[in-house]
Order: structure tokens, then sequence, then C-alpha cells
């Protein structure tokens, strides 16, 4: 007699052996695409397609779409959200111009924390070399964070134009994040830390060595 | 049950596919110390060392496990065991489990007792909080008086309770109820006086002989008078606090089953264990109880006491662990390192949880588990290019938040995503 104990271990082993194989999806964004609906993948195909055709890459929106999926967020919500990030990525490409695909993602962010398109002027013209990726990132944060989109877009776009480094953003956001967790207001606290902040007089050992020109995007 | 059936399981458990991601580490421990037993198998005091390997990627665990003891200045062999447990992905809280041991007792210095055991389980898990589980499978003991396959099932449930942030810990309460079923030779070791219904074999006698088991063993072909179908099953209950530095583990058990097949001294136990780490790697630990017989692995009923040190080592890896593919309160922080060219090294300090895992689109949002390096230290090395990244992390499978400590916004989905910055600056 076959002990029904061996039943079921034969049963959870096949599911065992199942789960993986189903898992093993030779592209995540193929298998993620296969759990929405046709007329979702269609859409969502049109984006893409539209993205590659103004020469974005799709990388994004594709990782949007995994994360949809990933979160178990519907099929129209994942949609909306690809359909919302290639218009930010487009947005920010016009205002920004050709800068790197890195930084275009982390400036598309802050316009989804909700900044304007038109505070993003001032990042177009920058040294060479120098990338905006955290100037970006502590931005959409201190959005987040409650901080009004015009008080975070001038204190940053000034920091900015100081020619602060990653350190000193980092600093920023460290205090600010640490005084609205006492309980101050978020925009109170901005003032009163960008206010200690250390003023950068454009020193000549600031400026782009002889010969090397500031990059511009126009 | 016969071979055949039994190799048909462990071949199912080789069949099952390697997983796809090898977030591969070791981690060891060792643990050395006094030991000192009741039931004469080893000398009343000895010094005992007990080492554990472990290898372990997200979905599966492969474990060796061994203690040996200090003798007339020589290392005797008290057991070992070597396990691999296969687990699936959790699909709407449920998850499939398939454990393997093979295991030697050297119980008696003469004869080591083997065992090999197939067991699969089915969780049911309910927010990484509580949970129940229940399963089967089959061990195949040898040189013991067991001459079968034995069936074991299993039906548990666990509940967590606490919060590692809080003074008070996390406390997990545990139940369980396992059934054995086997045919064993009848012992004159058995209550009741099994013997009886052997009446007339010479073998009844000399079963106090040691080494009795190999006797039975042996005679069992010849002498099926004295087979019977034994059934037993532990009820157990245990507790297992985590206060920070201190971890306290007690459990207590009683089996059920009728007097030809569990003896007076297996009827309840209780055990308790405290440990105390005095560094991320170093814990005094002490102990004892009474632990009931296994007759699977032809241990008698004992009782023990034990102290000594535990030595953890969790290596930071030395080269990085590429994985292909790919705020909880509870996190008490986030840190991220260049690891080498290309990767990122995730830590991420957490005390009193089971799994940790992030996901972000440098994993294609693919969940990876991040392995312990310390009682509440958890790492991962992953290749991150520059950029900036979305990341979210959960702990026991609960809900995916953003990290503590880094920049955040709102996702696209009702939640919020931290904001990673891997470049040549910041790395």
């Amino acid at each position: 007699m076959v002990p029904r104990s061996l039943g079921v271990a034969a049963l959870v082993a096949f599911a065992i052996g199942a789960a993986p194989l189903a898992a093993q999806y030779a592209d995540p964004y193929a298998a993620a695409l296969a759990r929405l609906d046709a007329n979702s993948r269609f859409a969502i195909e049109l984006v893409m397609d539209s993205a590659r055709t103004v020469g974005l890459s799709d990388t994004t929106l594709r990782s949007r779409v995994l994360e949809g999926v990933q979160k178990h967020a519907s099929a129209s919500r994942i949609v909306e959200s690809v359909r919302r990030k290639f218009a930010f990525l487009r947005t920010a490409r016009t205002m920004l111009g050709q800068v790197s695909n890195e930084e275009l993602d982390a400036a598309s962010a802050v316009l989804e924390a909700g900044a304007k398109p038109a505070q993003l002027q001032s990042f177009k013209t920058r040294q060479k070399g120098r990338e905006a990726l955290e100037a970006f990132t502590i931005w959409a944060d201190l959005i987040t964070r409650g901080v009004p989109g015009e008080e975070a877009s001038s204190a940053i776009t000034k920091l900015w134009q100081d020619g602060a480094d990653d350190a000193t953003f980092h600093s920023l956001w460290n205090n600010v994040q640490a005084d609205i967790s006492q309980g101050l207001n978020p925009g109170a606290a901005l003032q009163n830390r960008i206010r200690e902040t250390p003023q950068r007089t454009v020193t000549p050992a600031s400026k782009p060595p002889e010969g090397q020109e500031i990059q511009s995007s126009r | 049950m016969n071979e055949p059936r039994l190799a048909i399981l462990v071949a199912a458990a080789l069949l099952v596919p390697a997983p796809r991601e090898l977030a591969a580490q070791i981690v060891s421990k060792l643990e050395a110390g006094q030991y000192s037993v009741s039931d004469g198998s080893l000398p009343a005091s000895v010094l005992r060392l007990a080492p554990t390997f472990q290898y372990q990627t997200p979905y599966a665990t492969i474990k060796a496990r061994g203690s040996a003891y200090l003798s007339d200045q020589a290392l005797q062999l008290a057991d070992g065991i070597v396990s691999g447990t296969f687990t699936s992905p959790t699909v709407y809280g449920v998850r499939a489990e398939m454990i393997g041991n093979a295991s030697r007792a050297m119980d008696d210095r003469s004869l080591g007792t083997d065992q090999v055991d197939v067991q699969t389980r089915v969780h049911l898990l309910y927010h990484q909080r509580a949970g129940m589980w229940f399963g089967g499978g089959v061990a195949r003991p040898w040189r013991v008086a067991v001459v079968s396959s034995a069936d074991v099932t299993d039906l548990g449930m666990w509940a967590k309770v606490g919060d590692a942030a809080r003074a008070l810990g996390v406390a997990t309460f545990t139940a369980t109820f396992t059934n054995f079923s086997f045919t064993k030779v009848a012992s004159v070791h058995d209550s009741g006086s099994a013997s009886l219904s052997c009446a007339g074999l010479a073998i009844a006698p000399q079963a106090d002989v040691a080494p009795a088991r190999a006797l039975f063993s042996e005679a069992a072909p010849g002498s099926s008078a004295c087979e019977r179908q034994s059934r037993f099953g532990d009820l157990e209950g245990s507790v297992h606090w985590d206060l920070g530095m201190i971890e306290l583990t007690a459990q207590t058990g009683r089996r059920f089953g009728d007097s030809y097949d569990v003896t007076a001294d297996s009827r309840r136990w209780s055990a308790a264990k405290a440990t105390v780490w005095l560094s991320d790697r170093i814990a005094i630990v002490a102990g004892g109880g009474r632990q009931p017989a296994l007759p699977l692995r032809g241990l008698p009923a004992r009782s023990y006491g034990m102290a000594g040190l535990e030595l953890a080592y969790w290596p930071l890896a030395k080269s990085s662990v590429p994985v292909s593919l790919p705020h909880s309160p509870l996190v008490r922080s986030f840190e991220y390192h260049a690891a080498a060219t290309g990767m990122q090294r995730i830590t991420i300090r957490v005390g009193g949880v089971e799994t940790v895992e992030i996901m972000g689109d440098f994993s294609d949002w693919t969940p990876l588990t991040l392995v312990r390096r310390g009682r509440d230290q958890w790492e991962l090395s992953i290749p991150v290019a520059a950029g900036m990244h979305q990341i979210n992390v959960r702990v026991d499978g609960g809900p995916w938040m953003a990290p503590p400590n880094m920049p955040t916004m709102k996702d696209s989905f009702n939640g919020e995503v931290g904001l990673m910055v891997v470049g040549a600056a910041k790395s």
C-alpha cells in the first residue's frame, strides 16, 4: 500500500519543481507583459515605440512595467504610469537637452515628484563632467517630504549654481530630514538649513581649467 | 515502504531545477563547551565541539552539522547530518518546501546508526507574522530496532509577537504535532513487556545485551513474529524570545502512543537554552533539559546540560557574487558601498526576522534575498550601473517599503521608493 504521505510528498515535490520552471521566463519584461491584457500590452508597446522614435531609451519604461506588475498594480494603472513616465522623460529632455539617460531618468523623477518643467532650465548649462544626479535625487525627496515645490526648486537651483558638490547636497538632505523628523515644518527646515550651507563663491579653482569649455546642451 | 519508493522521492528532489538567482554565501558556526548527559552513552561530562556549515541561496540551503567530543585525548564523532532544503517562491502566501536529510548518530561507539529522510511541506503564511504548515515524508533508518521506512506526517503553526525595535523584542511561538508510523522489532525495552509477544524466541532475553540494535536488526528477517506496527505522535510547543543581545528558547512536549511504543521516560520532556551575544559573532550559550527517545535515530531518552561559547562566522564575500537577474520601522539602517567594479554591496541591519529582500530597477524589480552576515546584519552584492536607482525593501515577506536613511519619493503605485545614487562621486 502506498502511504498517503508518499502521495502528498510527490505532489508537493512536483509543485516545488514546477514553480521555479514557471518562474524561469527568459525575459522578465516579456513575462511581465504576458500578465497584462492585450489592450494594455498594445498601449504599452505603443508608448515604447514612441519613445524609441524620439530617441529615448525605453529601459526606464520597461522598468516601470516590471515594477507595476511586481507590485500587483492594475493593468490600467501600469499603462497610465508608463505614459506619464514617457511624458516626463520627453519634457526632461526638452529642458535639459542631450544629457545621459541616467540624468534624464533622474530629472524625470523630479518632474514626477511635482517640480515644474521650467525649474529644470538652470541645469541645462553646467561644467563639463558635472552631473546633477544627486541634486535631482535630493530635490525629488524634498518635494516628497512636503517642502513646497518653489522653495525646493530655488534651494536646489541656488546650490547647483553655487557649484555645490554631491556631499553638500547630501548633507543638506540629511539635516533637513532630521529637522522634519523632529517635527519642524518641511519648508522652514529647508530654509534654516540652506542658510547654514556655506556659500560658495565661484573661485578660480571651481572654474573649469584653462581650455576646458562649459558643457552646454544648447 | 520499500527502497524504490524512497529512491523515487530522492530522485524527485534532485530533479528540482537549480534556482536562477545565485546569491550563495557560506555561514559557519562552532559551538564549543562542556556537555553532560545522563544516559551513559557519553562520559558524564565532556568537551563538545559542534560545527555547522551552511551554504545558502535564496531558494535552497545545504547544511552540514556535526558534533564530536574529546575523550581520552581523542576526538570522537557523536553525530553528523547533511541536509538540503529547497523552497519554492511564495505565491499568494503559499510556499512549498522539500527537505532531505542524511544523518549518522554514534550513540553507541561501536555502531553508528544511519538515517535518510525526505519530507515535503506546504506552508501557509499570514503576513510573515503567523503561519501554519502540513507535510509528510518518509524516513529510512538503518541499524536500529525499526526495520521499515517510517511514514512521518506533521502539522504545525507559529505566530510572531512583538517588535524587534522595542524593548521586549520578538517572541515566536510554535506548536507542532508529528506522527510516526513504522514497523519495529519488539524490544524488552518496550514498556508493557512487548517481548511477551515474542515468547519462545531466543532473541528476547538477549535484547539487553549491547549492541542490542544489531541483534534486532539481524534477527528481524527471521523473527517476524516479533515485529509490530508502531505509531506514536509528538506534540511540541516552543517559544523563542529574541531580546536583542539575548535569545531564550524553551520547549516542551508530550508523546502519545500505547505503552508498547512509548517508554515511560519519553512521555514528557522539556528543555531550555539561553544565548547571550557578546558581539555579532560570539555568544555564550547555556541550556539543558530532557530529550525523548528517538527510535528512528536509535537514541534513548536522556537528560542533558551544556554551557559554552558559540562562534558564528559570516564571512564577507571575497569576490562579490553577482546576481544574474535580476520603511519598515524594523529596519534600523540601510547602506550601500561599492564592492567591486560595477558592484554594490547592500547592507541592512534588522533584527529578529527571517528574510530580508530588496528589489529595484537594477534587478528588473525581481526580489533578491539578502544573506545573513551577523545576528542582525544582512548583505548582498549586486551589479548596479551608475545612475539614480529606485529601491524597495521588505522584511519577512511584508509590504515593500522605502529603505530608511535615504532619499525617497512616491512611486506610481501608492507606495514609496528609496532613491539610490550610484556614480563616480557617490560609490
